[in-house]
């Protein structure tokens, strides 16, 4: 399976600056064939959801290890719900802790993802997800 | 007027998405398509080598002109991998200033199979883009060596963006796209060398032979570090001008045609080439190629 073709925005909202996994999970994804578009850090979910629209992605990856990731998920759909593109998929990952899973997918998550998963698990399930 | 009303992003960008993923069969039977333009845009080309600063100068560009109230389209490419045919599109992060600003749209294209500086469906991709009312389309180039100049038949103005130290006068006389821009831009002008690069590009452009009433191409320097670009902007205004009324438009469209039909069979042959059983490239060059022409 390979991701050739589809179109997936790495964004970081919020405050947080810890982009490592953002950037390593941005390459990867061009690896496995994806055209990427990464924002950089310190996006508001107002600027995530707009790009998305503007670029019309198949899916918005949210990294985030700020702790805040219930806020910046929920606003992220917010904005793109607003901006009537709830069909786009959103993903999340970075410092989450188990716990927290279940409120992030009930709010609207198509996936979870954590530095315990290896690299070749989280592409291979984004592959699923987008197939 | 129809700019007046409120561009409609997602289905723009939809239709992007389709023209751009078209193969060359699905370009074949849409050709001439139902994209209408009722008033084409100004279109102005960025080029130059890779981290020049073509997209730093292009948010610079388009903020002038969306304070006049202009819309502004802004279609930028990447190269895509080679081994992944993966790409990273990392342009608009140079336009986040603006980036909020209703009456622009940036989208980021990858190359594809282009190898010219552009990308797949670039045309489509252009007559979408024109059939949604903008005053004005930026089109930024895939970093460039010396000889992807394709873009010259695509806009009306092409600007070629280098930065100080690009070499000496020998690299300005070369043959390429050296000999194909309309402003020459020495940006990063807040580092050493810019004056001597201008200089370099304007003595050259010197012992070029102008036909009277020719076009005789600006060269500015610019930097991110201060204020505007008036210099540029006006250099731009004043060829749009110039070709108003030198450019044979003709002409112009007969290069475009020339160039879509070019781009169609070049992505066809790597199609038949790809597809090809690998023995039979073992084969005479003569033969691989009269096969070939066989099946196009
Ligand atoms: C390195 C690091 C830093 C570096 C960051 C450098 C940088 N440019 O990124 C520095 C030293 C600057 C730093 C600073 C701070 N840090 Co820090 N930092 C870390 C640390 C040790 C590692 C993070 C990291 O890079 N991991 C490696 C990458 C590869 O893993 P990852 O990001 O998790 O990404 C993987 C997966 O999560 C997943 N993934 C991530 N995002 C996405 C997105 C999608 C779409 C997908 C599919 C997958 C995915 O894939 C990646 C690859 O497997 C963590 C602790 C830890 N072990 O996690 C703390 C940690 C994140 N930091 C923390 C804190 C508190 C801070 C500071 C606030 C400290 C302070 N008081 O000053 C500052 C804030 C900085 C800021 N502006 O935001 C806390 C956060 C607490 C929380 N979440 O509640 C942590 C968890 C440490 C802790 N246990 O307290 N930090
Ligand atoms: N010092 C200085 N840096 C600049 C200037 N303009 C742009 N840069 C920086 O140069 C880097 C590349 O700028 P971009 O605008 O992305 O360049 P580009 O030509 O679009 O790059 P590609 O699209 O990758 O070919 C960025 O870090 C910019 O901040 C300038 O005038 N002076
Ligand atoms: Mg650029």
């Amino acid at each position: 399976m390979s991701l050739q073709g589809k179109r997936i925005l790495i964004a970081k909202p919020g405050l947080d600056g810890h982009d490592v996994g953002a950037k390593i999970i941005t390459l990867a994804l061009r690896d496995h064939g994806a055209d990427v578009i990464y924002t950089g850090i310190r996006k508001s979910p107002d600027y995530i959801a707009r790009t998305a629209v503007d670029e019309d992605v198949d899916a918005v990856g949210l990294s985030v290890l700020s702790g805040s990731h219930q806020e910046m998920l929920v606003a992220t759909l917010d904005q793109m719900k607003a901006m009537d593109a709830a069909d786009i998929k959103v993903f999340i990952g970075g410092t989450i802790p188990p716990d927290d899973h279940a409120a992030l997918v009930a709010a609207g998550a198509a996936g979870i993802f954590t530095s315990e998963m290896n690299l070749e698990d989280t592409i291979a399930r984004l592959e699923v997800a987008l197939a | 007027m129809t700019r007046q009303e409120l561009l409609d992003r997602r289905a723009l960008a939809r239709q992007l998405s389709l023209a751009g993923r078209a193969s060359v069969a699905d370009v074949l039977s849409e050709a001439d398509s139902n994209f209408k333009t009722e008033k084409p845009a100004v279109r102005i080309g960025v080029t130059g080598p890779p981290g020049a600063g073509k997209s730093t100068l292009i948010a610079r560009l388009a903020a002038s002109r969306l304070q006049h109230g202009e819309r502004v389209g802004v279609l930028a490419i990447d190269p895509t991998s080679p081994l992944s045919q993966g790409s990273i599109l990392g342009d608009r992060i140079r336009m986040d200033e603006i980036a909020d600003d209703p009456n622009l749209y940036i989208r980021s294209m990858p190359s594809r199979h282009a190898h010219d500086g552009m990308a797949d469906n670039i045309t489509g991709m252009l007559a979408v883009l024109e059939s949604h009312n903008f005053d004005n389309i930026f089109l930024e180039t895939v970093g460039i060596g010396q000889a992807d100049y394709s873009v010259r038949t695509l806009v009306d103005t092409v600007i070629l963006v280098v930065v100080p130290e690009s070499g000496d006068t020998v690299q300005a006389m070369k043959a390429g796209v050296m000999e194909m821009a309309d402003v020459y831009v020495v940006n990063k002008a807040d580092r050493p060398g810019a004056k001597r690069t201008v200089t370099d590009i304007q003595s050259v452009l010197a012992l070029k032979e102008n036909n009277p009433g020719g076009w005789r191409p600006r060269v500015l320097q610019t930097s991110s570090e201060d204020g505007d670009v008036l210099l540029l902007d006006q250099a731009i205004t004043d060829h749009l001008n110039w070709r108003r009324d030198n450019v044979d438009l003709l002409a112009h469209r007969r290069d475009q045609a020339r160039y879509n039909v070019e781009m169609l069979l070049n992505r066809r042959v790597g199609e038949l080439l790809a597809d090809a059983e690998p023995a039979q490239l073992d084969r005479p060059i003569s033969d691989i190629y009269a096969d070939l022409v066989g099946r196009l």
